[in-house]
């Protein structure tokens, strides 16, 4: 059976740090303001009976993605290992995916943008003009796991062709690897623990699914 | 890997933050760094598994930040003032470096003490000793320049575990003091943040525990991060954690009873079973004064280390003869006296300190209060054994831990005592799964905590107390912060001596004294050195401290930025930062907060690119600094006898020594700083020199889990913990008075009240009213309290003005507003991003509400130390900071000279946007 990504992400060790968050910023080089991943805070219940969530959110990679329904350039592509994709060639930036995600997990940019206002060096070495007026997301890294096909590693397995964002969890709340792999740690923790995703009931079949107790 | 390859993979660290160092990698690419990664190489090496916390990504943005200081620039307005444009202007490194090397030298022909007997050059550095992690050799031009003043803090120390860090390595060698988290099961969290400021290491090590199923109480004012990782969050009343503390000692003892606690330990390994007196003092033998105890076997009195003495724990005694030992040796013989152990001293103490009486004062339910005490000694499993490297010890998983301001600050000696007896009651004190110090500063060596264990008076550890005898006593301050005067517990006198003295009273006695003041009036230092350091908006009163600052005549900052403080300076120096340059640091055994590792060993920060502008590597500019102040061979012998690195660069079987009359490159230093390290380190299996550690990043050897852990030191010395009764500290605080009201110096008297034997609860919060209304304001127009606390995107990484940390901590409630609970908001009309004015008595800031559930209702919090005006990015950005509207005063410093953050507010919604 092909390999089939997933993340999971274990609710009980999140701190709420945003070092995902930075290591993506880092590592995909988004523009000041573009998160294509970053963690909620939550509060609920009533004083003194107070909880802090935090819980982090990015593209859920979903099997029926509705981005991807209402595409419409087939910009946006569920790929057989899992991964949505967006194809910034075919993009037209008409921003009906943004509509259609129930995640609030896509972007569009149109002008270049710098942390200061003027670019830094290391601002001018990433910028990619492909990105600008085209949806933009997580993308699970798609080149490490691209990448994983080459050298024969283990997205999940070695921090090379793994997600960013996995490989700097300093809570060690991440996994990512393949769910149709019964001896990956992703299905082990599923298995042994309860968890969720975030608005299942919507039939989107999200990839990204939280533990939040033991079985 | 060479420097030519297009894409490269840096190995360095991160030690901006007092949790480092954390391991990382810089990808370089065609020379520019563009990303952090982890350092996967030390996966199974450093305990945060070879990942940098959030903080390491704004790295790269702090290189390349265009608001830089990229040359050496100097001030061309010789006024001085917030208001005062410096008119910095660009100059060479000659010209920079010729300026300083002449005040330099004209302050040694002057001599290097001044009229009023302290150094005239005066040093200050930022957060908790970090920058020594980045200031490359500095250190050895220091050394080799003689005495300087560390009086001038940045609030660091006496904001932050001020306490903590002094009582903590007088009780257990503990300059910060951490749950040994891989084994314990149960904590009690007082305002201790570690899933903020324990870096990668603690937030994997409490994640892992939670899988594990133990469980943390958090005890504070306001549902923090790390409130909201722990099973329970119980909102206390601000600074009242003595009495809840107080309280569960009285649970344990009175409700539980000595029957439950781990009696072989208080009897063995503390002074428990020594007698206390009548008045107050230790029953001593009188042909030895040594401290008696009750021998239950010869059912007589006996000094404490008679051979097969069973002493007993608790109970009172008859005892026939006996010698008392008061402040300034004053001895007074006893017959026929009643001798109550220690323990039983204690247990009449705390006797009064009832869950209900805790309750009425910290706003915890009794039943809280009795629940969480029977759960810590059910948890603490007393009799329980583990192994550890093969040896059998007691397992002891319960842990007090205590935050900022909890353990600074009035009533902070109250705490960490009680913490600390909280330990000692269950054995929990130094074994595995209690509680453990991590790293020494004050005692020495600073690289192992254990060497620090001597045989002392009475049974204890060996103790270096500023003296207070007659004789001894510093009746002229040698330091503006008069650490070796006031704070006898501050003792040993290196730099970190002068740095955990009462920073504050440096700043305020260069402005005013007290009437009865007979010591010679304050200087300022000729020169002052800064760096990594931004009192203007650390401190307190921070408006007033600007001020203060820009009388100084002549500072030197090192500058990343312009900032507050060094808007006020003569002349900017810009350092290659963090990824621009090199040094070798120690890593390892143990270090700060939850730092205990399975090896020690070195770690490499290296030049990944090449520096900004004129920025230099701080190694250089120390050369430069000692070689054209005339320092140059005394520099080099500093640095030969290891003062900037590991190691001596000669010692037994290795020599790589500097030669005195040359002025070494950089790399040259480092390459043999590098050498020598790893031979001592391997006892001379192994020389590894600069290009090694450049590929690997890191050399370490193992050391074993038992070195975790105080209590096996002592034993194997026959000594004691100095606990519960702190009769020593009573003797000292009151040889203290004496030698103040000598002098006819009075203003001290209320700090001399701290030095009790068992510490009673007064009414700290009201401390903070009554400073209110000393000043003329009346406590009814401040009804709340604010309060602060750190998050790990700012937290002592001197990084307010990178953008990445800005936006990535916008994503935490509350961050960047000021944290009022909705209800309270809802009163006052006041809506959530509401623009609304803080005000204390001194004054006012401005931010924007952040409406909580999580926080009590009478309490208001504002994260992080903000309300710059001089430091670019973050000047523009409405961030409210507490520093600016805390006063700093002499009523509101403790005996240790500590103060806390804390203040008395009203808040009221501003009618149009706040400026």
């Amino acid at each position: 059976m092909s390999p089939r990504y997933v993340m999971v992400i274990d609710l009980r060790r999140c701190v709420g740090c945003q070092t995902c968050t930075a290591a993506c910023k880092s590592a995909n080089a988004t523009p000041p303001g573009v998160q294509w991943r970053r963690v909620l805070d939550q509060e609920s219940g009533e004083y003194p009976d107070v909880r802090r969530t935090f819980l982090p959110v990015s593209c859920m990679h979903c099997a029926e993605p509705p981005c991807a329904e209402v595409c419409p350039t087939t910009a946006t592509q569920k790929r057989e290992d899992g991964l949505v994709t967006i194809d910034y060639d075919v993009c037209i930036g008409c921003a009906n995916c943004i509509m259609a995600c129930p995640y609030d997990a896509r972007t569009i940019q149109h002008e270049p943008r710098w942390a200061y206002g003027v670019p830094m060096a290391h601002e001018l070495a990433r910028a990619d003009p492909g990105r600008l007026s085209v949806a933009t997301k997580c993308t699970f890294c798609k080149e490490r796991i691209d990448r994983a096909a080459i050298t024969g590693q283990t997205p999940g397995v070695d921090p090379e062709v793994t997600p960013a964002c996995v490989n700097s969890c300093i809570s060690g709340a991440m996994l990512f690897g393949d769910i149709n792999d019964p001896t990956s740690g992703v299905v082990k923790l599923l298995e042994s623990a309860r968890h969720f995703r975030v608005h299942e009931d919507l039939g989107t079949g999200p990839s990204i699914y939280y533990i939040w107790s033991e079985t | 890997m060479t420097a030519d390859e297009p894409v490269r993979r840096v190995p360095t660290f991160c030690y901006n933050c007092v949790s480092g160092p954390d391991f990382l990698t810089v990808k370089v690419e065609n020379g520019i760094a563009t990303e952090i990664e982890p350092n996967f190489a030390a996966e199974t090496v450093h305990p945060g598994r070879g990942r940098p916390c959030v903080k390491a990504y704004g790295l790269v943005q702090k290189t390349y930040n265009p608001n830089r200081v990229r040359t050496p620039m100097k001030r061309t307005n010789p006024k001085k003032g917030r208001d005062e444009d410096p008119g910095f202007t660009p100059i060479s490194w000659d010209e920079a470096l010729d300026t300083i090397a002449e005040r330099l030298k004209a302050v040694r022909t002057g001599g290097l003490i001044d009229q009023a007997g302290l150094p005239r050059l005066a040093a200050s550095f930022g957060h908790g000793g970090t920058p020594a992690n980045y200031m490359g050799t500095f250190p050895a031009f220091l050394a080799a320049w003689g005495p300087v003043d560390f009086s001038f803090g940045s609030g660091q120390g006496v904001k932050c575990t001020h306490s903590e860090h002094l009582y903590g390595e007088f009780w257990h060698r503990a300059f910060t003091v951490s749950a040994d988290t891989p084994n314990t099961r149960y904590v009690i969290a007082c305002g201790a943040n570690v899933e903020v400021t324990g870096g990668p290491t603690a937030v994997i090590r409490h994640a892992d525990a939670r899988i594990r199923g133990y469980k943390r109480v958090q005890v504070e004012p306001s549902l923090t991060i790390t409130a909201a990782c722990s099973a329970e969050w119980v909102p206390i009343r601000p600074k009242t954690d003595p009495a809840f503390l107080f309280a569960l000692i009285n649970v344990l003892i009175h409700e539980h009873g000595l029957a439950a606690l781990d009696q072989p330990f208080l009897r063995d390994r503390t002074a428990s079973a020594y007698l206390v007196g009548p008045n107050g003092l230790y029953l001593r033998d009188r042909a030895t004064g040594k401290p008696l105890v009750w021998d239950e076997t010869r059912r007589a009195a006996v000094a404490f280390d008679t051979a097969r003495a069973v002493p007993a724990v608790a109970g009172r005694f008859r005892v026939a003869t006996a010698v008392t030992m008061d402040a300034d040796r004053v001895r007074v013989n006893h017959a026929g006296v009643e001798g109550t152990t220690a323990f039983q001293a204690l247990s009449d103490h705390i006797a009064r300190y009832t869950p209900e009486w805790a309750a009425a004062i910290c706003d915890v339910p009794a039943e809280t209060i009795r629940r969480i005490a029977g759960e810590y000694l059910e948890a603490a499993s007393i009799g329980a054994t583990i192994d550890i490297d093969g040896h059998t010890m007691p397992l002891r998983p319960v842990a007090v831990t205590l935050g900022k301001s909890v353990n600074n600050g009035w009533g902070a000696y109250e705490c960490c005592w009680a913490r600390t007896v909280l330990a000692m009651l269950v054995g929990a004190l130094e074994n595995p799964g209690g509680i453990l110090g991590t790293t020494v500063r004050l005692n020495r060596p600073h690289d192992n905590r254990h060497l620090s264990v001597k045989p002392g008076d009475d049974g204890f550890m060996v103790q270096h107390f500023n003296p207070t005898s007659r004789e001894r006593w510093e009746a002229t301050p040698t330091t503006r912060n008069l650490h070796r005067t006031l704070v006898p517990i501050v003792g040993r006198n290196g730099g970190w001596s002068q740095a955990l003295g009462p920073t504050q009273l440096a700043w305020m006695f260069q402005e005013e004294r007290p009437a009865d003041w007979p010591m010679p009036e304050p200087t300022h230092p000729d020169v002052w050195f800064v760096y990594r350091s931004n009192p203007a908006i650390s401190f307190w009163d921070t408006r007033r401290l600007a001020e203060s600052i820009a009388r100084f005549p002549f500072m030197v900052a090192f500058a990343y930025t312009v900032d507050e403080t060094n808007y006020m300076a003569d002349l900017l120096l810009p350092e290659a930062t963090d990824l621009e340059s090199t040094q070798l640091i120690r890593m390892g055994a143990t270090k700060y907060m939850e730092h205990f590792w399975d090896c020690h060993g070195v770690v490499l920060r290296q030049q990944a690119v090449e520096p900004q502008g004129e920025a230099r590597d701080f190694t250089w500019i120390a050369t430069e600094l000692a070689r054209r102040t005339g320092l140059l061979s005394a520099y080099v012998e500093q640095l030969n006898r290891g003062v900037a690195g590991v190691a001596p660069l000669k010692g037994e079987g290795y020599d790589v020594r500097l030669d005195p009359a040359e002025v070494p490159e950089p790399e040259r230093i480092w390459d043999a700083i590098c050498r020598a390290a790893t031979f001592t380190l391997s006892d001379g299996r192994d020389t590894h020199g600069l290009d090694w550690f450049r590929q690997h990043g890191f050399y370490k050897v193992p050391v074993s889990r038992r070195s975790w852990y105080l209590t096996p030191t002592l034993e194997e010395q026959g000594l004691r913990y100095e606990l519960p009764y702190q009769e020593r500290l009573m003797r000292i605080g009151r040889e203290l008075r004496n030698r103040l009201h000598e002098q006819n110096m009075h203003w001290w008297d209320e700090q001399l009240a701290e030095y009790a034997a068992l510490p009673d609860w007064h009414d700290v919060p009201g401390r903070w009213e009554q400073a209110l209304i000393a000043a003329g304001a009346r406590t009814e127009d401040f009804p709340f309290w604010l309060l602060t606390t750190k998050s790990m995107q700012y937290h002592s990484g001197g990084n307010a003005s990178i953008a990445l940390m800005d936006e990535v901590s916008e994503n935490l409630r509350g961050h960047t507003g000021v944290i009022i609970h909705v209800d309270t908001a809802t009163t006052l009309g006041i809506g959530d991003g509401d623009p609304v004015e803080v005000r204390s008595h001194i004054g006012a800031t401005y931010g924007r509400a952040a409406l909580v559930k999580g926080v009590r209702p009478d309490t208001l919090v504002i994260v992080g130390q903000f309300d710059h005006w001089a430091t670019p990015y973050i000047k523009d950005i409405e961030r409210a900071s507490l520093n600016s509207i805390a006063p700093m005063t002499l009523a509101l410093t403790d005996a240790t000279g500590s103060g806390a953050d804390i203040v008395r507010v009203a808040v009221r919604r501003m009618e149009r946007p706040a400026a």
